[in-house]
């Protein structure tokens, strides 16, 4: 017999009919009576300061019912507590092309749109600052005054001894790599809809909901309270269904605020909904990064110090940025045993679009640069790739040097999985030339110890409501983004309650409804909002058992739920096992269910009240217990342990988690000599996930990191022309089609965390930060090129292969070496936005006769 | 721009619509006729998440006119669901992981309905190839084949129990 | 991104179509399968008054085979079509290489062969949405007076991206032009102009409304190799068409053409004076490779480095020589 009937069972998620057959309802296809649709005007310029915005022009036309700016909301925000420096709407100066200036809210888009164009922006240009290197020089027209040389923020860690270790090494390999800019590109662009109720006490307008496709309600609810002075209770935000997030909608999006003002000024619904071209400005992605990397190791091969020095072109706001270059000193640690770490990492300002928190958030880039070092290494100490990562694994549970605690630890058998699945021991290194296998190991939080909200207050709370026709209701704040939390939750209450799935409901992430949870993001809700919600659902057995075990006469403790049943523990065994007891089972819930119907209440409690029973069913017991006690109802929360919070020095908040996934991936590549392309024909990927809740999901989960770190490797970059973002849609940011993208074979690993629920830990990041170096060491397997920059574009690896063949030498990247790269490389072309040119189009403000009265509306 | 009367025929029934020219059939379809399952995903007529299918074939509903329409028969999303029941490809998304976020799943429905209709037994090749002009961002696409082949076995032993 | 504001024209015939656009011929747009032309009106690089909307137009689809005389393709036959084709397939093989090849099934389901003929020049400082371009200061394509690609120059580079134009051209295809005057045919090859702003030679009132594949050109060894990221979806980064025929292992007719690189799709010359007579080898091979990317000027228009994009005609010339050679 299973240990469990709902955990570990292949299932669809709960929500997947309402996305198949699309009846379900993303922010976008709500409509509420009377709504207006909100249109954002952005700067075309990527460093300006703001000397007149006049508005008047569109205010006056046909069908425009408000137009906001800066001044009608002036109040900073941001994500972080450290980071305050956004307005919804810019006040005085932009620092990207693409920032907000201005929204009407209209009857129609179109008449939106024309709006924008009638608005007068007088904007005095700023030098720009578009490479991170060159940005941390400067000395004037900063982009935020109290950010000197545009560094954000830098950090300077040393634990242990690693310049000395380094001396003692007996090889020290040192190299810069650099990752170009990726973005999350969700397929759903941002949307937000905000509707102002009027109060029935004061008849002015009074509560605001906001309904938006976000990761994070409640940050949500926070911010708009800050920026529109109103109480947090006065305000609810409905997450709607939400088309996948990857870290995008972790934060709140200026689109999210900027309705609210809209509808608040408009005194009528608004809803925005980003265009492609507005969700790259938005962004928050992965920033462009520069790792300069060094890494000690014995003649054996175990690692004794790693140094690091990292930049971050983090573009012109905060957003996560402090947490990104936090997570990318942390995450050295807590994979490999790694006794001395050196780590400077600069989070640097410029004039493009904020860069924040993405899928494997702060780790991916490091970790692109040293599981490839750690290949170096290997190849010069005459050492197979996976054995050098076997020398270096750690030994839990322990601390590592810089306070991260690890406990479950599936990396071995990762390595050993994906080893013996791909043939490694056979095939690598006999391959046919062009054909290489490259191995690489990551790993992540399940969940950050602690919140960038400073506070006791848990992470994650859950109620669980049950009534008399044994209906499980789940209240919970987690964000159901695609990535299954909703079917975990109600997998969780269903598996401790021994009820069937059907049974349970989620109510999730309506901030009126539902318990404070700190959102879907650093992979923390199964971990955490899956302990909540197992907590609350005992809560509740604990109330079922009492009464039930009154009926049954015998001890609470003794009985034992499942499918839909409750029986005393020593019945467990036969009334469970055999054809029997299969009959037993489906009668009861038979009858339960006809009598649910037709007889509710006590009439048929008072019939079944007669002498103690062998078993009841949920129902039954659910009834009994409400009967004794009233209301059904639990409540469960988790904070993470004291233990797993990190040390006490600057900075040491972020890298902590109660739990760590692992993963380690071989990947198998061909490389076409002639034309640079590389080919990934199969991954294969191993993942602890501490307890696979739902196999399929994990194994979606699996597959999708993979292969979004396959796209990051070979085809996404955001290119960059001092500061114009050159692809700002699908058709040009290359998110690989079903053609390239190759088979993934997912392993599921399970090494059963002590504190997760049943053993479960994260599996939707962890494995994305091992895809990029795999294949790229599997390239340097099949062609000898070892490249330092991602994505490997096919001019990049061709030019490496001319490089390493001394043949015709051709300036196939103009002047910038994918092998020992230095900075980063623009797209060609000249920019002239300080040319005559705007001028010259008929919609242009600046050419048309200024028919603004004097003074204007500004 | 003054509105014209417009018939379409959208899952079998007919509205008759007063649009705009310009109006793009997917704004149609989500706005005046409230069929919210197809999605916009991109401007640049990329992503495959409006899919449709006009006289049984699949295109992008973002880069129609609606009034360019008239006269054709236009399934969408919400035309795929037997008897208020999910179509066998609809159920084998569910269950094999097909869809995550879902935003893409619509667009994906109308082109594998048409791929299962035109090529009964694909082979994968034949499938990526189809699938190749609907983007997904969360799942890598790989499940969706095993959804495909599942659904397809699922409708032969249906048609089988039929006969 | 709404669409700008027009009144909607829906002829039924060439005749009507031809009519409307000698009527509006200054202010108006054509529409047929519309992949090119509503991206483009999003981003308001179009803004017509009216829109010529010709797929209901039944004369203007369909393969049709003229005895001894080639044949004779709609100007809506829709990529799919093209592809789908068994006829295509056998006697101009590499036209249906090149159809297959173009965008994503979606979008071939859509756009047409005249609509890929017509397929405007494309630029990376061009399609951008309005509040883009106002950043980059607009340029001599739309709205502007300079370009980024080439800085200092007065000439527009936007690259022209059809697949097809290339397959077509080494094909000697002609296209006729219908206009209220009646109906012209004029070969391909003189239809492109090789600038990026003014790219075909089309009056504003005349509609192209068929493509004709002569019978001479039927039966050759065709292939098509196109250059993209992503295998699916992409406009090419380079692309390159080729046609054979052989007598006795040996060359006796070739044309190559590559698109993606220009301001036009371009018929390589003294490709046959390289391969004439002689069996293909290697080294003539790399000869035509060199040949064609001496033709190709690729600027950076697309994504990928114009050196690397040139480097990629000099690669894909040769191996779609060499594979013409052994089919």
């Amino acid at each position: 017999m299973n240990e469990f009937s709902v955990i570990g069972k292949r299932i669809a998620m709960v929500d997947a009919a309402g996305k198949t057959t699309g009846a379900g309802k993303y922010t976008d296809d709500l409509s509420v009576p009377g709504m207006l649709v909100g249109k954002i005007l952005h700067s075309p310029y990527p460093h300006a300061r703001i000397k007149r915005i006049a508005t008047s022009r569109a205010a006056k036309l046909d069908g425009v019912v408000a137009v906001v700016t800066g001044k009608d909301a002036r109040n900073p925000y941001g994500i972080l507590p450290v980071g305050h420096d956004e307005h919804a709407l810019a006040l005085d100066k932009v620092r990207y092309v693409g920032d907000n200036v201005a929204c009407v809210a209209a009857v129609s888009e179109t008449i939106a749109e024309k709006a924008l164009e009638l608005i007068d922006v007088e904007y005095e240009l700023l030098p720009g600052y578009f490479d991170p290197e060159e940005s941390m020089k400067a000395q004037t027209d900063l982009i935020h005054d109290n950010k000197p040389h545009n560094i954000e923020k830098d950090y300077h860690h040393v634990f242990g001894d690693p310049d000395k270790a380094l001396a003692e090494a007996d090889c020290v390999m040192e190299g810069r790599f650099i990752a170009n800019e990726v973005t999350h590109a969700a397929m759903e662009p941002h949307s937000t809809l905000a509707a102002f109720e009027i109060d029935s006490q004061t008849g002015k307008p009074g509560r605001l909901t906001v309904w938006s496709s976000t990761q994070v309600p409640y940050y949500l609810q926070h911010k708009l309270s800050l920026v529109l002075e109103m109480p947090m209770a006065q305000i609810r935000v409905i997450k709607p269904l939400v088309g996948g997030g990857f870290g995008g909608k972790s934060e709140v999006i200026p689109l999210e605020i900027i309705a609210a003002i809209a509808a608040r000024a408009a005194r009528a619904p608004v809803k925005i909904t980003y265009t492609r071209e507005e969700v790259f400005w938005a962004h928050r992605g992965r920033p462009r990064t520069i790792i300069d990397l060094k890494t000690g190791v014995k003649k054996d091969g175990t690692i004794t110090a790693v140094k690091a020095r990292v930049v971050q072109d983090g573009g012109g706001y905060c957003s996560y940025g402090v947490v990104t270059i936090l997570y990318s000193g942390a995450l050295l640690g807590a994979l490999y045993d790694i006794p001395n770490i050196g780590y400077d990492g600069y989070r640097v300002l410029t004039n493009k679009p904020a860069c924040g928190a993405m899928r494997g958030h702060g780790t991916v880039n490091v970790r692109f640069a040293f599981e490839s070092q750690l290949d170096e290494i290997a190849l010069k100490l005459n050492l197979d790739p996976a054995e050098i990562r076997r020398r270096n694994l750690l030994k839990p549970p322990c601390v590592t040097v810089n306070n991260l605690r690890v406990q479950s630890y599936g990396l071995p058998e990762c390595i050993e999985q994906v080893v013996e699945r791909s043939k490694w021991r056979e095939r690598k290194g006999k391959l046919s030339r062009g054909r290489g296998l490259g191995i690489a190991c990551s790993h992540y939080v399940s969940g950050a110890a602690n919140s960038i909200i400073r506070s006791d207050m848990p992470h994650s709370t859950v109620n669980i409501k049950i009534d008399r026709d044994g209906g499980v209701v789940v209240y919970t704040g987690t964000s159901e983004i695609g990535q299954g939390s909703d079917t975990m939750t109600a997998q969780v209450a269903a598996e401790v309650l021994g009820c069937s799935l059907g049974r349970v409901k989620i109510v999730a992430a309506d901030t009126d409804l539902t318990p404070i949870d700190i959102g879907s993001y650093s992979s923390r809700v199964t971990f955490m909002a899956g302990n909540a919600t197992l907590r609350a659902a005992e809560e509740v057995k604990k109330q079922i058992a009492l009464a039930a075990a009154r009926k049954m006469d015998c001890a609470p403790e003794e009985l034992v739920f499942r499918d839909d049943l409750i029986v005393r523990g020593d019945d467990f065994g036969k009334g469970f096992a055999g054809e029997g007891a299969r009959a037993t089972q489906s009668e009861a819930s038979v009858s339960g269910h006809v009598e649910g119907q037709i007889l509710r209440g006590s009439l048929q409690q008072k019939r079944k009240d007669e002498g103690p029973k062998d078993q009841m069913t949920f129902e039954e017991a659910v009834v009994a217990a409400i009967d004794s006690h009233g209301a059904l109802t639990g409540t469960g929360s988790y904070a993470p342990p004291l233990e797993a919070r990190g040390g006490k020095h600057k900075g040491a908040g972020v890298g902590p988690s109660p739990a760590y996934s692992y993963s380690a991936q071989v990947a198998e590549v061909t490389v076409d000599e002639e034309t640079g392309e590389v080919t990934v024909h199969k991954v294969w990927a191993a993942h602890d996930c501490g307890r696979a809740l739902n196999p399929v999901s994990v194994e979606g989960q699996i597959i999708g990191s993979v292969w979004m770190g396959m796209g990051q490797a070979l085809t996404e970059e955001m290119v960059w022309k001092d500061g114009m973002l050159m692809n700002p849609g699908m058709l040009e940011y290359r998110s690989p089609s079903s053609v390239e993208s190759p088979e993934v074979e997912p392993i599921i690993v399970e090494s059963i965390d002590p504190e997760g629920p049943f053993g479960a830990k994260e599996c939707s990041e962890g494995s994305l930060a091992a895809t990029i170096p795999a294949i790229s060491n599997a390239i340097y397997d099949a062609v000898g090129i070892r490249l330092h920059e991602c994505p490997f574009t096919p001019e990049r690896v061709l030019a490496a292969l001319r490089a390493l063949k001394k043949s015709k030498h051709i300036n196939l990247t103009e002047g910038v070496d994918p092998a020992a790269p230095t900075r980063f490389r623009e797209h060609g072309g000249a920019l002239c936005f300080r040319g005559k040119g705007p001028e010259r189009h008929a919609l242009d403000p600046g050419r048309r006769e200024a028919t603004v009265e004097a003074g204007g509306d500004d | 721009m003054k509105k014209e009367l417009i018939e379409l025929r959208v899952n079998g029934r007919t509205h008759e619509l007063a649009l705009e020219p310009s109006k793009l059939l997917l704004d149609t379809l989500r706005e005046d006729l409230q069929l919210t399952g197809s999605k916009r995903g991109c401007d640049d007529s990329s992503c495959g998440a409006c899919t449709v299918q006009v006289d049984g074939i699949p295109v992008l509903s973002c880069t129609l006119l609606a009034a360019s329409c008239e006269g054709q028969e236009i399934t969408t999303v919400e035309g795929v669901s037997e008897h208020g029941s999910l179509a066998a490809i609809q159920k084998a998304y569910g269950d094999w992981g097909g869809a995550q976020c879902g935003f893409c799943t619509p667009g994906f429905m109308m082109t594998v309905k048409h791929l299962m209709a035109e090529n009964p037994d694909p082979t994968e090749q034949e499938v990526r190839a189809a699938l190749s002009g609907n983007l997904c961002r969360c799942t890598g696409y790989s499940q969706m084949y095993e959804a495909i082949k599942a659904a397809i076995e699922a409708e032969q032993k249906g048609m089988a129990a039929a006969k | 991104m709404s669409l700008p504001e027009f009144k909607l024209l829906r002829p039924r015939t060439v005749d009507e179509a031809t009519g409307y656009l000698a009527k509006y011929a200054s202010n108006v747009r054509v529409l047929a399968g519309g992949t090119d032309l509503i991206p483009s009106m999003r981003q308001k690089l179009f803004e017509p008054r009216y829109v010529l909307d010709i797929r209901h137009i039944p004369e203007l689809k369909g393969i049709l085979r003229r005895i001894e005389a080639g044949v004779e393709i709609g100007a809506l036959t829709t990529l799919t079509a093209v592809e789908r084709s068994d006829f295509l397939r056998q006697h101009y093989p590499v036209l249906t290489e090149a159809a297959r090849t173009v965008a994503s099934p979606l979008l071939r389901n859509m756009g047409t062969i005249g609509g890929n003929i017509c397929l405007d020049t494309r630029c990376l400082w061009y399609n951008q949405s309005l509040t883009w371009r106002k950043g980059c200061g607009f340029c001599i394509k739309k709205d502007g007076d300079l370009c980024h690609v080439a800085p200092g120059g007065s000439k527009c580079w936007a690259v022209f991206s059809g697949d097809t134009p290339p397959a077509l051209l080494c094909l000697n295809a002609e296209i006729e032009i219908a206009s209220p005057a009646g109906r012209r045919r004029v070969p391909l090859r003189e239809f492109y102009t090789g600038l990026g702003d003014e790219y075909r030679k089309l009056n504003p009132n005349e509609l192209l409304t068929r493509v004709f594949l002569p019978e001479s050109s039927a039966d050759y060894i065709g292939i098509y190799r196109k250059l993209r990221v992503r295998g699916s979806i992409d406009y090419p980064l380079a692309g390159v068409a080729v046609v054979l025929k052989r007598s006795n292992g040996h060359v006796a007719d070739a044309q190559l053409a590559i698109t993606a690189v220009n301001p036009a799709p371009l018929l390589v010359k003294g490709v046959l004076r390289l391969l004439e007579g002689r069996p293909i080898d290697e080294s003539a091979a790399e000869a035509v490779g060199d040949l064609a990317a001496r033709t190709a000027k690729p600027l950076t228009t697309s994504a990928l480095t114009p050196e690397y994009r040139r480097e990629m005609i000099r690669v894909f010339t040769k191996r779609a020589v060499l594979a013409a050679a052994t089919n």
